[in-house]
């Protein structure tokens, strides 16, 4: 699941489930919430990330999504992803439209992503 | 409370954080304010980011909260640091994503009576101008000028500019040491077709008029009268600048170690600005900074347009840039007979009279400084004064400083029905989204007069001019 905290300026993300590759979907999930709908056609979009640690590799992934709204219109809706250490690899299945553009950047601030009481947990906040 | 009662009282408008409020404090933090605008400041977590952002390797004096201060990432929106050179650091998230977001304000040959019922048709106009993000319409297309032309000269490298508009912008619309080669493949792919457009969020363009005059002298100087139609434009350096600022803070994140930097929060990742990826990003802020100058350049010459297709081409003509400045960036000035590098976030320089960094016409009066208040409400025109530059490192404030998240400002009112009371108080609104609009409602901002009393209290600028909206255009 994924939760929008209150934020004086800009956006934070909750996000948990059940694995490391649940909380990117999640993530992924809130991400289309900003930036959707869209009833283009549906598009693929194959990414491979590495980052120097689990949190960063959660900012590396909304980064990516950043990236691919702005410059290929995409809107995500799903993925089917893999997590290995600190790399994380697979495919990004949305819709081209007209992405909102209200995510500008991810930050580092308050960043996290890891196991914790028995269930996947991150935290992220967003630049909007 | 508590965060209230760790600060020092030190004038009618000053507060400090003493260093020995944190161990790991290098400086104090300094907080200019009023009573009311120190609760507001106290009820999130800008004292905190301050007290983190004075922790930064080479910070000099104090690291200063303006009044519009609230909490962001990292760094305060409304905060200012000055690190020494050269091994003092520099550190993106202190200039923010949005490099060179900044306001320039067009001074029209016409009274607001003279305007009467054009108004709506203008708005319009440069809502049709003007495009809030890239695609097929609007964005300038680059004839004959490359991207990196515009990164390395700003404005200057765009067809057909006026020559007074670039010696109307602060640094001259061009920062030294733009380098093209530190933009990283990703930052032009997202800046390539959007110079030209304004961006979402807070970005807008404003139509207003001249309400009262509070400086004659200056506001002569800066070519201004009362009843005057003025537009002020709000953007920044777009996907470009976002995606420098993401490259460069995950570059230092990963170097932090190497430079044995430990940090209160990890989006202050920084690195000496003399080492190599301090001086790569200086390089690539400098070309995103002179990408936002062109991308306001560009906004003006479009709204230029739009008046002569409404008012005609001689109002066009005639339509003055009074000065365009920047509000996020980090820039190598003297201060205090050292050389620092100033990290504005959320505030905006604001040179005294007699800086030979501003333009001669503006000399004698002091540099020109534009506070957007929120939607809605008045902005101001300040000048400089000499106050800035002992107590606050050149720099005043930026806005009104936002108070409420967009979630609950959109829980008090929806977009449509925000728009009717607008309208009902005759200022036309064109927004793409109802959502959007209500985000950015004026009871989300502080109040814009009380911050500007602030800092004229405080020494730092002076009220030269107050300007109402008449209709706005926003992202």
């Amino acid at each position: 699941m994924y939760r929008f905290v209150e934020h004086t300026a800009e956006l934070e993300v909750e996000l948990e489930a059940e694995s490391a590759e649940g909380v990117l979907e999640e993530a992924l999930r809130a991400f289309g919430e900003l930036a959707g709908p869209a009833r283009g056609e549906p598009v693929e979009q194959r990414v491979e990330l590495e980052a120097t640690d689990l949190p960063a590799l959660l900012a590396a992934w909304l980064d990516e999504l950043v990236f691919l709204a702005e410059t290929e219109g995409l809107v995500p809706e799903s993925a089917d992803i893999s997590v290995s250490g600190t790399r994380a690899t697979g495919v990004v299945h949305g819709r081209r439209g007209r992405p909102r553009p209200l995510v500008k950047a991810v930050t580092l601030h308050r960043l996290r992503f890891g196991r914790r009481d028995g269930a996947w947990r991150g935290r992220v906040v967003l630049d909007v | 409370m508590s965060e209230r009662s760790a600060l020092v009282r030190i004038d009618d408008t000053t507060w400090e954080i003493p260093m020995s409020a944190r161990a790991d404090m290098r400086v104090p933090a300094r907080i200019f304010a009023d009573d009311e605008i120190l609760d507001e400041i106290a009820d999130d977590l800008s004292l905190e980011q301050l007290r983190n952002v004075a922790t930064l390797p080479g910070v000099v004096g104090a690291v200063i909260a303006m009044p519009d201060i609230h909490q962001g990432y990292g760094f305060p929106v409304g905060g200012v640091a000055a690190t020494e050179l050269p091994d003092g650091v520099v550190s993106p998230g202190g200039v923010g994503y949005d490099i060179n977001c900044g306001v320039r304000l067009l001074a029209l040959p016409l009274l607001e009576s003279e305007l009467g019922d054009r108004r709506e048709a203008l708005v319009h106009e440069i809502s049709r101008s003007v495009p809030a993000g890239a695609g097929k319409r609007g964005a300038l297309h680059l004839r004959g000028t490359s991207l990196d032309d515009v990164l390395r000269d700003g404005p200057r490298a765009l067809p057909n500019v006026r020559a007074e508009d670039i010696e109307r912008t602060e640094s001259e619309g061009r920062l030294e040491g733009a380098d093209p080669s530190a933009v990283s493949e990703r930052a032009h792919v997202r800046g390539r077709d959007q110079l030209g457009t304004m961006g979402s969020g807070n970005h807008f363009v404003e139509v207003q008029a001249v309400e009262e005059v509070l400086d004659a002298s200056a506001a002569d100087a800066y070519g201004l009268r009362e009843g005057q139609v003025t537009m002020l434009i709000h953007s920044g350096s777009r996907g470009l600048g976002h995606q420098v600022c993401t490259d460069y803070v995950r570059l230092m994140d990963g170097r932090l170690a190497s430079y044995r930097i430990h940090l209160p929060d990890r989006q202050l990742a920084c690195a000496p600005a003399s080492s190599p990826e301090g001086r790569e990003y200086l390089g690539a802020m400098a070309a995103a900074a002179n990408f936002a100058w062109a991308n306001r350049q560009a906004i003006a010459d479009s709204v230029r347009r739009a008046i002569a297709a409404v008012l005609g081409q001689g109002v066009a003509e005639r339509t003055h840039q009074v000065y365009d400045v920047a509000h996020n960036v980090a820039k190598v000035e003297e201060h205090g007979g050292k050389r620092v590098c100033v990290h504005r976030k959320g505030a905006t320089r604001a040179f005294p009279a007699g800086s030979e960094e501003i333009p001669v016409v503006y000399r004698d009066v002091g540099q020109p400084v534009f506070i957007p208040g929120s939607m809605g409400t008045a902005s101001f025109v300040l000048a400089g004064e000499p106050g800035s530059m002992e107590r606050s490192f050149g720099t005043t404030c930026h806005g009104a400083g936002r108070r409420l998240s967009r979630t609950a400002a959109r829980k008090r009112i929806h977009g449509n029905e925000l728009r009717r009371e607008l309208e009902a108080r005759g200022i036309v609104v064109r927004c793409p989204s109802p959502k959007g609009l209500a985000e950015e409602a004026p009871f989300a901002y502080k109040d814009v007069d009380r911050v500007v009393r602030v800092v004229e209290r405080a020494g730092l600028a002076r009220r030269v001019a107050r300007l109402v909206p008449l209709g706005v255009v926003k992202g």
